[in-house]
C-alpha cells in the first residue's frame, strides 16, 4: 500500500512518549528523532507542561510528617549535584545512541546480511523491543521485505529512498504490520539508521528468504 | 523570569540548601506525587510511598539544574515524577537495563527562544483553558497522562473505539492551542 511520506512520529506517538509510558526501545528511538528535530522538540516540551498542568489538578494523597522526616534524614546522603546546563543537547550522535553504544560506530559488532547491509543489535532491557543500527552502503538496496509487527526507523547519516518518499538524516518513518517495502541507500553516502521493531523483519523475494530464519528478534 | 513561589524555593536550595525551603515544596508537592503514583492503580501505597522519597531527593539534588528561564518550577517537578515513576515501574519489572527514563524521556526544557516563548504562554494559559475542555476529553488527557495509559489501553477501558480516543485527544490539544502540526 502506497502511504503518504512522515517524517516525525505522529501526534499520539510524542503524546505516549511525553506521558513516559513509550516501551523504552521505542522511547529511545523517538528521543533520537526528538534531539535531531526542533518541531518534535517543541511539541514534547508543549506535552510535558500540558502533563503537568493535569499533576497539579490530580486531588493530593496524605502524606504524613514520618515521610517528610524520612526524607530530611537523608539529605545528607544525598549531596547536592553541582551543575547548571541540561545534560542532553542536540549533537552529531545522540546522547542515548552514544550511551547505548558504549563507544563507537567503529568497535561495534556488524552482521553482513548480503553484501548491502549490516546489523548491530544494541542491549536496551526493553523485553519486547529489539533495537538495532542499519548500515545500508550508499546506493544499496535492502531486499524487499515485510513488517509483521511495527518497525520505527530514524535515520542518523545519509538517507534512503523507497517507493513511497524520501528520507534524510533526522527523518523519522514508522511501518505497521503489513507494510511492504524495498529501502535504496542515497548513491552519495552509506546510510546508517536506527531501527526499533517488535517483531522480526520477513524478506519476501524468494532470493532472500532463506535469510529469515536469521532474524529472530533480539530483545533486552 | 519566573518569580514564583515554587522557583524560589528550588532556587534556595541550590543556592543554600535551605531545609525550609525544601519542606515548603515537599509539602506542597509530596501528595501530589503521591496522588500521580496511585492514578491508574500503578503502585501499591508503601511504593507510591517510596517513589515520593525518591523523586523528593533527586529535586534536592538536582536543583542547581532547574532554569526558570526554561520551565515552570511544577513541569520540572513534573518531569522528574515521572521519570522516576518509569523507572521504578520498570525496576518492579525486573528490567535489565541501563537506560533510565531520564536518559530518553521527554525534556521539558528547550534551548529555542520561539519554543521558549510559546511554552511560556501556554503554560500560563494553559489552566484556563482546561477548564472550559469537555469532561469526555479531560477524562482521556488525564488517564493518558496520570495513569499512564497508552490511548488502545484507554479505548479498551472506556469501550470506545480507538480512533475515537485518538480524534478527543486530538480535539484537547487544539482547544488547549497545543500547535501539533509539524
Ligand atoms: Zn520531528
Amino acid at each position: 500500500m502506497k502511504a503518504m511520506p512522515e517524517f516525525h512520529p505522529d501526534l499520539d506517538l510524542v503524546t505516549e512518549y511525553a506521558a513516559g509510558t513509550l516501551p523504552l526501545a521505542q522511547s529511545a528511538c523517538v528521543s533520537m528523532h526528538v534531539s535531531l528535530c526542533v518541531q518534535c522538540r517543541h511539541l514534547a516540551a508543549q506535552l510535558s507542561v500540558l502533563g503537568a498542568a493535569l499533576f497539579e489538578e490530580l486531588d493530593p494523597a496524605p502524606v504524613g510528617d514520618a515521610q517528610l522526616d524520612a526524607v530530611l534524614a537523608r539529605l545528607d546522603e544525598e549531596a547536592p549535584l553541582k551543575y547548571g546546563t541540561s545534560a542532553r543537547l542536540a549533537g552529531a550522535v545522540p546522547a542515548i545512541l552514544q550511551r547505548l553504544m558504549s563507544g563507537d560506530l567503529s568497535d561495534l559488532s556488524w552482521q553482513a546480511i548480503g553484501r548491502t547491509l549490516r546489523i548491530s543489535y544494541l542491549k536496551t532491557g526493553d523485553p519486547d523491543h529489539e533495537l538495532a543500527l542499519y548500515h545500508i552502503r550508499a546506493g544499496g538496496r535492502i531486499p524487499e521485505h515485510g513488517h509483521r509487527g511495527s518497525e520505527m526507523t530514524l535515520v542518523l547519516a545519509g538517507g534512503f529512498s523507497d517507493a513511497d518518499g524520501s528520507y534524510d538524516r533526522g527523518d523519522f518513518l514508522l511501518r505497521r504490520p503489513g507494510d511492504v517495502h524495498a529501502p535504496t541507500a542515497l548513491q552519495s553516502e552509506d546510510c546508517i539508521c536506527v531501527a526499533v521493531l517488535d517483531a522480526p523483519l520477513q524478506f519476501t523475494g524468494w532470493k532472500f528468504r532463506w535469510m529469515n530464519p536469521f532474524l529472530k528478534l533480539r530483545t533486552g | 523570569m519566573r518569580t514564583d513561589e515554587w522557583s524560589e524555593c528550588l532556587r534556595l536550595i541550590a543556592a543554600e540548601q535551605d531545609r525550609a525551603a525544601f519542606t515548603r515544596l515537599f509539602r506542597h508537592f509530596a501528595p501530589l506525587m503521591k496522588a500521580f503514583a496511585l492514578s491508574g492503580s500503578a503502585f501499591s501505597a508503601s511504593h507510591a510511598d517510596e517513589l515520593v522519597q525518591e523523586v523528593m531527593l533527586k529535586i534536592w539534588q538536582k536543583a542547581a539544574a532547574f532554569n526558570p528561564e526554561k520551565a515552570s518550577a511544577s513541569t520540572w517537578v513534573y518531569t522528574i515524577a515521572r521519570n522516576c515513576r518509569t523507572d521504578l515501574y520498570r525496576r518492579l519489572h525486573k528490567f535489565d537495563t541501563a537506560v533510565s527514563a531520564e536518559d530518553v524521556g521527554a525534556d521539558s526544557e528547550t534551548e529555542e527562544a520561539v519554543v521558549l516563548l510559546h511554552s511560556r504562554r501556554s503554560s500560563e494559559n494553559l489552566r484556563g483553558l482546561m477548564q472550559q475542555l469537555p469532561s469526555d476529553q479531560r477524562q482521556i488527557l488525564a488517564k493518558v497522562f496520570m495513569e499512564g495509559k497508552s490511548h488502545a489501553e484507554v479505548a479498551d477501558e472506556l469501550d470506545l473505539p480507538l480512533g475515537t480516543v485518538k480524534s478527543r485527544v486530538r480535539l484537547a490539544m487544539q482547544k488547549l492551542r497545543i500547535q501539533i502540526e509539524r
